[in-house]
Order: C-alpha cells, then structure tokens, then sequence
C-alpha cells in the first residue's frame, strides 16, 4: 500500500490518500488548504473533513482508481 | 526502517532512546489560573529552564511576567513586593515595571539608561495567563493564539477548577504523543475508543474520539464514567489542549470542557496543569455545577495519575514500532517538531494537513470480547 493522489471534485486539489481498509483513511495535503471551500480559514484542524475531498475519495474506491488494502500492513514508517 | 516481511529475520528491535532536546517548544504556555497571580504578592515561576516571576500591577490590575533574577545584584523578584504598578527587589528595592524597564531606584540619583529586564509577552484568556515563549525572541505572529472557550465567561457554565502537578524525569513529548494514541485510552485509562481520528494542520493537532465506558471497570476507574463520550480536543500550539466532550447521561447530554496544558521547567521535567468546566444543566444550581465539575476534574486526574505512572517507568523511545491500528505517532511528532526549530526551518510538512481515520473495527471486536469475558468470570465468581 501507498499514498496514491485523489484529486477532489469540489476544488479541483490534489491530496495524496492510502485507504489500508474500507474504515481507515490517510490524507496528506501537500498544500495549503485556503482553496478549499470547506476548510480554508484559520484553524482548519478543529475540522474533521471535507465531505467533497470524503466523496471524491468514496468515488475513487468505487470506480477502482484508489486501492483499498485488505490485509493491513505495518504502519511503521518514516 | 519499514519490516515488510516476517519471514526474514530482522534481529531483535533496538530501541533509540534518543536524547530530550536542549531547547523549549516555541508557543504560548498556560501559566495556571489567573486568578492565582492576582493576590498582590509575586510568584516565582521555574519555566524554560529559568526562573519567572508573575505579578499583577495594583495601579492597572494588568498581569505582568518577567526574569525572576534582578539585573542588579541578582535578587530574587519572586521574594520581593509590588510597589504601585512596579515589582520592588528584595534586595535593593529596585523597582521593575511590567515592561522590564527600571521604574525607579529610591537611593539613587538616577536610573541607569540600559536597566531593563526580560519582560515576557502573555496574555490573559479563558480565566489563564499565558506567556509566548521562542528562544528567536519574535513576537507571536498573528493568528497563533488561544482561542477564547465562551464556557469560561457564562453564567451557565461551571467556574474552573485547577490541579497542577510538576513530572520529574519525562520530557513533555510524552503526553502530547497521548494525542494519537487510541489503544492506551483502553488499557491505561479503562475506556472504550470505537471512534478515532487524528487531524494535523498548522499549529493544530486534533483528535476526534468516541468512547464508551469499560462495563468491567467499575464506574469511578474510567475516564468516562457515566455513558457514550464523544471528544474533540485540540492542542493550540505545543502545549495548550482544549476539549470539548459531550457525554450521555441518562437521556441528557452533559457538556463539559477541559484543559490539558503544560510548560516545561527543564528539558525532562514539566509542570502539567488541567482544569475543567462543566456547563449547568437545566434547573442546576451554581453548586450542583461545581459538584459535577470538581466530578470531571477527579476523573481527570486519575486519567493523569494513570499516565503518570506509565511515564516514570518507561524509557524516551523515538523509533516506536507501530501496528497497523496504531494512530499517526510519526506524523504528530513531524507536526511537533515545528514548534522546536527556528521559524525558518518549519518544513511544509509538519504543518501541511494530514488526515489518519483508525480503522476500529478490529480493536472493538477483541476489546468486546475481552469486556465480556471479565463480566462472565466475575459473574461466575459472584455465584459462588
Ligand atoms: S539585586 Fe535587585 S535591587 Fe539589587
Ligand atoms: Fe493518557
């Protein structure tokens, strides 16, 4: 498994995702989030998520694009 | 450093205990309770590996910190009085002003022009004084503060309570990694995590929790005690959590706020203080609402007294070897590390967005389990 783009329908931003089960979820920004309609502002942390960024993710599950493991792998990294 | 394969014999794991860094987290640290500074007399203060003194002027009533040491012969300001707005030394009644300037010397014809010391930058919100540490010595930029808890100024919220206690032999790191730790909330803290997601962004480290109580704990040994608990809590900075929880108490839902902050006395020691708010559910009176937040607050600090004691027997680890439903420790300490380097070498991503939902599911079904074997034997054990 690894973090493979997703790009969000609603803003058009690119994040980088890993789905190791259907439940879990990473989401790595690699910019900031003042474009997105949903969480550009101060503090953007006490926001849970971006239900466009969710769907687009949901979608990419859907329709294959975005792998979602099965046997969960070592989170050890970095 | 990723083991992919357990086939192949990797060794035994070794354990990089690492060394606490020398300097402090660069953020605004909670002092304690206003309140506290403000009864005339000066408060020493061991912080950032120095000594502070905190005094409230008795002209403007303002709260000020500075450098406890006097830059005259090194009194101790913490030993000395408040004179009008100023803060008179012990030893040669010299007289500092909020600002650190020398207001005054009574013996002397005049004050020397450089006499001034270290004032340090606070502020005061939710009922606490904070001050801004960052050993560059810019002034906080704008947009990283403490946000204000309405809770903290209403008539139908609780007063604050407040418990402080100094951790020789940890450095702070120990309780902000709490942050992303669900497993520990079931084993150290007996409660029961189904929910669980961590949100990294900024200066701000969020964790988004829902958590029953253990059934096979008694009520008072949980961190939840009474019902369903759902969490927010952030951490504003490096060392300043605000925690919103909503707990289901039959068929209303309490609301209650809490406060995890420290400030670091030396590179492995800290002061950790926490507080509670309880908001006043309806027909409370003043003293049912400080009964249930002295309640949260006991329940806060058995939380506490259980990591505690974890933190005084385990070693510093800075490689831990993680499962596949352990939270993002890696990412939070990326996120943590911006707090200690120099503005200039914050990297992108420890402060980029970074998202980690846990996938429960396991973790539920072999906690369930492991709940429901402790009720049968201590059924089967009460038959007899
Ligand atoms: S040392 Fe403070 S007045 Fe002399
Ligand atoms: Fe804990």
């Amino acid at each position: 498994m690894s973090m493979r783009p997703v790009e969000c329908g609603a803003c058009g931003n690119e994040v980088l995702v890993e789905k190791r089960s259907l439940p879990h979820t990473t989401v790595q920004w690699t910019r900031p989030t003042d474009r997105c309609p949903e969480l550009a502002g101060r503090d953007s942390a006490l926001t849970a998520v971006c239900t466009g960024l969710r769907s687009s993710i949901e979608r990419a599950v859907r329709e294959g694009t975005l792998e979602v493991g099965t046997d969960a792998e070592p989170a050890d990294g970095e | 450093m990723s083991a992919r394969s357990t086939t192949e014999d990797h060794g035994p794991r070794r354990i990089e205990a690492g060394a606490p860094p020398e300097r402090y987290a660069r953020g605004w640290h909670c002092l304690g309770l206003a309140s506290g500074f403000k009864d005339g007399k000066p408060h020493g203060i061991e912080a950032f590996g120095t000594e502070l003194v905190a005094f409230q002027a008795a002209g403007t009533g303002e709260l000020h910190v500075l450098n406890a040491y006097c830059p005259h012969m090194g009194g101790n300001l913490a030993h000395g009085t408040v004179k009008g707005d100023a803060l008179a030394c012990p030893f040669h009644d010299w007289r500092w002003a909020g600002n650190g300037k020398c207001a005054g010397i009574p013996y002397a014809h005049r004050v020397p022009p450089r006499a001034r010391t270290r004032a340090w930058t606070t502020l005061e919100e939710n009922g606490q004084l904070f001050v801004w540490y960052d050993p560059q010595g810019t002034p906080p930029p704008e947009g990283v503060t403490i946000p204000r808890i309405e809770g903290a100024f209403s008539d139908e919220w609780s007063d604050w309570t407040w418990n402080s206690i100094r951790i020789d032999g940890s450095h702070c790191r120990e309780i902000v990694d709490n942050v992303v730790d669900m497993a520990h909330f079931f084993y150290v803290h007996n409660s029961f995590p189904t929910y669980f997601k961590n949100v990294f962004e900024g200066h701000v480290a969020s964790q988004y929790m829902e958590s029953d109580p253990r059934e096979d704990m008694t009520a008072a040994d949980t961190l939840s005690a009474q019902g369903r608990l759902r969490s927010e809590a952030s951490y504003h900075g490096p060392s300043y959590m605000i925690d919103h929880l909503w707990t289901e108490v039959g068929g209303a839902t309490a609301e209650t706020v809490l406060i995890n902050c420290h400030y670091p006395v030396s590179p492995d020691a800290f002061v950790l203080q926490y507080g509670a708010l309880v908001k006043k559910l309806p027909g409370m009176t003043d003293e049912a609402a400080a009964q249930a937040a002295a309640q949260a607050a006991e329940g806060l600090a058995t939380g506490f007294e259980e990591d505690v004691e974890i933190w005084l027997s385990k070693t510093r680890i800075d490689n831990p070897l993680l499962c596949d439903q352990d939270g993002p420790v890696y990412q939070l300490r990326r996120w943590y590390e911006q707090f200690y380097v120099d503005v200039e070498d914050v990297r992108p991503e420890m402060t980029d967005r970074f998202e980690f939902e846990i996938d429960t599911e396991r973790a539920v079904r072999v906690w369930r389990d492991e709940v429901d074997a402790n009720l049968a034997r201590r059924a089967q054990s009460a038959q007899r």
